[in-house]
């Protein structure tokens, strides 16, 4: 593979780094809106993944096939994610993730 | 007669389901509708089935008797369903069918039940007219009627045992009727609790019966019978003594030696336990006086003439059962005979009209079961029908004079002592004619339905008992048992007792006799048309407390009345039948068309019962002591009663205050049961509390709950509440499964043959995973250190051989895991070698053994 100048450690390493700043961002902030980008950014690492090794198994495409379901979850996810957002802020006027801790009770 | 032949065959009698169905018919609409439907219709509708129902008996009866001409014996038979099927262990089945049959034994019994059962309707609805619970009296009366017919009924024991658990049901409630008193809910209950410990007893010989003879229906139970004379061993009931070593040597082996008695024994007592239950036998009959506490009709048609002779009839019923036990029928005879006699005695220090008969009539079922007991079946199921006429005739005339009563007296125990009667004979001259010829019967005044029945059952006392069944002696079995045979002494003292109660009851007969109807009316001061205060007024004990007059100033009241047409009818109809029913079986003169006709049923039981010799010479005496101890009780009644004014009987108790008071407390054996037995339920009731407290609640319950709370206590504080929070132990855990999962586990399964000696390992698959061997334990890896893809060594050894080899397995990551494995061939086992040639060789090479010889060490 290496011999069409593709190497598949470089794409691993991105989606790594892409997938631990995802999993740092949801853990660290507190927006929660930023956490759900974090989530994006976490999905899109994975999605990555899977295009960049199905590229190394040219007949088969269950990993594209893949991904682009997982654009398509993804993006409902997000609508109901935001609707979620959209409802506590208005019980709370904040978009605080420390501020939803009622499940302690 | 030819039209109900044909109409309904023998095989498939089916006017069967229709006796048994009608009275269930009324009570279920009665029990539904009966306060919309108003008094009449209700009454109309009850006294309408057990019209048909007796009319259906009486045409039963006679098509049997037509079919039974030539001493044939008849039966019809009639199958509702299937019930069940059991299967046994030895993959034989016994079905039981919801099936009924009648024959000479249950088609009387049926009639008893029906005809008699039809007057106490008719009574009832007089009797109860009054009363808010009208419409549920009658409800509970026909579910009676029709749990008695399945009883009598049933073609097999679980059928009868579903009659015989609903007349116990019925018996509660009526008991019980008026349960706003809490004595008479009492009452109730302790009829139903003594009932089941009998109840007991008739399921364990439905056990045994099932088990011996293959089946529970009177055919198969007949068919089967002989099984029952196998000898069971009761003694020891493990293996030994558990504690029988701590004795001495003799005495260890006495308690240890294993003893034995014909499983027909077990089962003839434990149906006599439950026939004792129902019949209210010693030990369990303290439920019967006690069950007055309900409404009269109930005493009369349930306490005195049907429900409490069921037991009479299961013994009939299984004659051929009981007669194979000389041990078991020995028991009913005697217990029969020492019930009579004591029931006796303390019927004479009774007030209470209805006590008095109470213990009158636990005294003539010891009669019946005496009868039974020396196997004269029919003379002791002739005295269940005499019984139930005379019995109920009294009961029913007590009711008619307590009726009376209630015109002034409402408190219960006061309108039922005897104390406040007296002079009725002038007052009520239906109730006291009937009474008298009630009372005739049961002292036994000669030519009466008493005085055969009872002399019959006196004479077989002494003359008959019960052989050792010919068949054990035959196969040689009885010499393994102890086979019981009847003592000579055993028949005078059963006539003895029952001749002395015979004494007694016609002692306190006309006690109760004189108390009631002669002398001075002593309930209140009869004025002539004095007029009722305006209240409502009941029977028996509605809890009125109005009418308690002051102390010192005489109540006054009007005559005593008579009872209305519906009262006296029946009462006239059983008292001409308590005087005369007699002489359908009337062994003194040779008129016995009763025996004829039973004696097919009893056919196979007879044969087992023999007389001894010179029988017939005690006839005429018998008779002669039979009319002396009735002229003697009377007589001596008389004297103290009429001639003294009851003087004698008053220097008596005071003379010996102690002893009188002991059996007006009848002998205190409620007081013994109250302290040792009910005391011993309480004191294992009290355990189980105990237990209950402290180890169900305490340490399965509170420890419990207290080790979740406190656990929970302590995750409470991982719990924060905060998405983060969990997500990130959510990372953590991945973290944790990526390691598992990227570290490499040197595992092998071991297929091992010690017989030829090749072991093979098979290392798991693993994602990235290579392997390398070392299988000669030289100490180098082989391939040349290589890995390589191979998964799978097998190798050989020689006997004996010893050998360890190594494994490595490295994964993607470059990491590896090292584990050895020890292989040992044992030698070859010769004793294995012979033990395989006489088995079965296939077998043999089949079983290659899978084990791991030696615990997996890590190796790192």
């Amino acid at each position: 593979m290496s011999s069409l100048g593709y190497f598949v450690e470089q794409y691993v390493l991105l989606a790594g780094a892409l997938f631990t700043l995802g999993c740092v961002g949801f853990l660290v902030r507190r927006n929660v809106l930023v956490q759900l980008m974090s989530i994006e950014l976490m999905l899109n690492a994975v999605n990555l993944m899977l295009v960049a090794f199905n590229r190394q198994h040219t007949a088969d495409l269950n990993g594209q096939v893949f991904a682009f379901f997982i654009i398509a979850v993804a993006a409902a996810e997000v609508a109901v994610g935001l609707a979620i957002v959209l409802a506590f802020y208005r019980l709370k006027s904040s978009v605080q993730s420390d501020e939803a801790d009622q499940l302690r009770h | 007669m030819q039209a109900i032949e044909a109409l309904f065959p023998a095989h498939n009698y089916t006017l069967l389901s229709l006796i048994v169905l009608l009275p269930l018919l009324g009570a279920a609409v009665n029990g539904v509708f009966g306060k919309r439907l108003g008094k009449e219709a209700v009454s109309l509708l009850a006294l309408s089935v057990m019209f048909i129902a007796f009319a259906l008996a009486v045409v039963t009866f006679f098509a049997l008797g037509h079919a039974q001409e030539g001493e044939q014996a008849a039966r019809f038979y009639w199958k509702g369903w299937e019930w069940f099927h059991l299967t046994r262990a030895d993959g034989s089945t016994s079905t039981l069918d919801v099936a009924f049959s009648v024959d000479a034994l249950s088609g009387t019994m049926a009639l008893i039940v029906t005809g008699v059962g039809f007057l106490i309707h008719l009574y009832s609805v007089s009797y109860m007219a009054e009363d808010p619970g009208f419409h549920r009296f009658l409800t509970y009366l026909n579910l009676f009627i029709f749990s008695m017919l399945v009883l009598i009924l049933g073609d097999s024991l679980p059928v009868l045992f579903v009659g015989w658990e609903g007349v116990g049901l019925c018996s509660y409630l009526l008991i019980g009727f008026w349960f706003e008193d809490e004595k008479n809910a009492a009452a109730g209950k302790k009829a139903f609790v003594t009932n089941r410990i009998g109840d007991f007893g008739l399921l364990v010989a439905m056990g045994l019966l099932l088990y011996y003879t293959g089946g529970l229906d009177w055919s198969t139970i007949d068919s089967g019978a002989k099984n029952l004379l196998t000898p069971v061993q009761v003694w020891p009931l493990g293996s030994h003594v558990p504690a029988a070593s701590l004795l001495p040597q003799g005495m260890e082996n006495w308690v240890n030696m294993p003893r034995y008695v014909s499983a027909a024994t077990l089962v003839g007592l434990a149906l006599f336990l439950g026939c004792a239950g129902k019949s209210a036998q010693l030990p369990l009959y303290v439920w019967l006086p006690d069950a007055m506490a309900g409404p009269t009709p109930v005493s009369a048609l349930i306490h005195a003439a049907t429900m409490v002779t069921a037991g009479v009839y299961l013994l009939c019923r299984l004659s051929f059962v009981m007669v194979l036990s000389p041990a078991a029928m020995a028991v009913v005879a005697f217990t029969g005979a020492l019930t009579a006699l004591f029931a006796a005695s303390i019927a004479f220090a009774q007030h209470d009209i209805k006590k008095v008969l109470a213990y009158s009539t636990v005294s003539q079922l010891g009669y019946m079961f005496l009868g039974v007991g020396v196997g004269a079946f029919s003379a002791g199921f002739f005295h269940v029908i005499t019984h139930a006429f005379f019995k109920a005739c009294m009961f029913l005339g007590a009711g008619s004079v307590i009726h009376a009563m209630h015109a002034r007296i409402h408190d219960t125990d006061a309108s039922q002592d005897m104390r406040n009667m007296g002079g009725l004979r002038k007052y009520m001259p239906y109730t006291f004619w009937t009474f008298t010829a009630a009372w005739a019967a049961i002292v036994g005044l000669p030519l009466t339905s008493g005085f055969f029945s009872k002399d019959e059952i006196l004479l077989k006392a002494y003359t008959s008992f019960i052989k050792i069944p010919s068949a054990a002696l035959a196969d040689g079995t009885g010499g393994s048992m102890d086979v019981f045979s009847w003592p000579s002494w055993l028949g005078t003292a059963l006539y003895a007792m029952g001749l002395i109660t015979a004494l007694m009851t016609a002692f306190y007969m006309t006690r109760l006799y004189i108390g009631t109807f002669f002398g001075e009316f002593k309930g209140w001061k009869i004025v002539k048309n004095w007029q009722e205060p305006a209240h409502a007024h009941g029977h028996d004990d509605h809890g009125h407390g109005h009418a308690h007059h002051e102390p010192g100033v005489p109540l006054e009241g009007p005559t005593p009345h008579e009872s209305p047409w519906q009262m006296w009818v029946p009462l006239a109809v059983l008292g001409f039948l308590a005087a005369f029913a007699g002489f359908l079986n009337a062994a003194p003169l040779h008129i016995t068309p009763f025996d004829s006709w039973l004696e097919p049923v009893f056919e196979k039981a007879s044969a087992s019962v023999q007389l001894i010799e010179g029988a017939e010479h005690f006839e005429l005496p018998f008779l002669g002591l039979a009319f002396l101890s009735f002229a003697g009780g009377t007589g001596v009644a008389y004297y103290i009663y009429v001639l003294q004014k009851g003087k004698p009987a008053q220097a008596f108790v005071e003379a010996m205050p102690g002893f009188h008071a002991l059996v007006f407390d009848k002998w205190r054996v409620d007081e013994i049961y109250e302290e040792y037995v009910i005391g011993a339920v309480d004191s294992l009731a009290e355990f189980f509390a105990w237990a209950d407290k402290w180890i169900v609640d305490f340490l399965l319950a509170r420890v419990t709950s207290f080790l979740v709370s406190t656990s929970g206590t302590a995750l409470r504080f991982i719990q924060t509440g905060r998405v983060q929070t969990y997500a990130a132990v959510m990372v953590l855990g991945l973290g944790g499964v990526g390691w598992y999962f990227v570290t490499p586990r040197a595992e092998a399964k071991l297929e091992s043959n010690d017989e030829s000696g090749v072991y093979s390992l098979t290392a798991p698959q693993g994602l990235g995973y290579s392997y390398r061997w070392d299988l000669n334990n030289d100490g180098k890896w082989d391939d040349k250190e290589k890995f390589g893809d191979r998964t799978q060594q097998s190798l050989n050894l020689a006997a004996k051989e010893n050998r360890t080899i190594r494994l490595e397995v490295k994964n993607a990551f470059g990491r590896s895991a090292v584990r050895s494995f020890n292989f040992a061939r044992p030698a070859p086992d010769r004793s294995g070698a012979t033990s395989r040639l006489e088995g079965d060789p296939g077998q043999a090479r089949r079983a290659p053994e899978m084990r791991q010889l030696q615990k997996p060490q890590e190796m790192k």
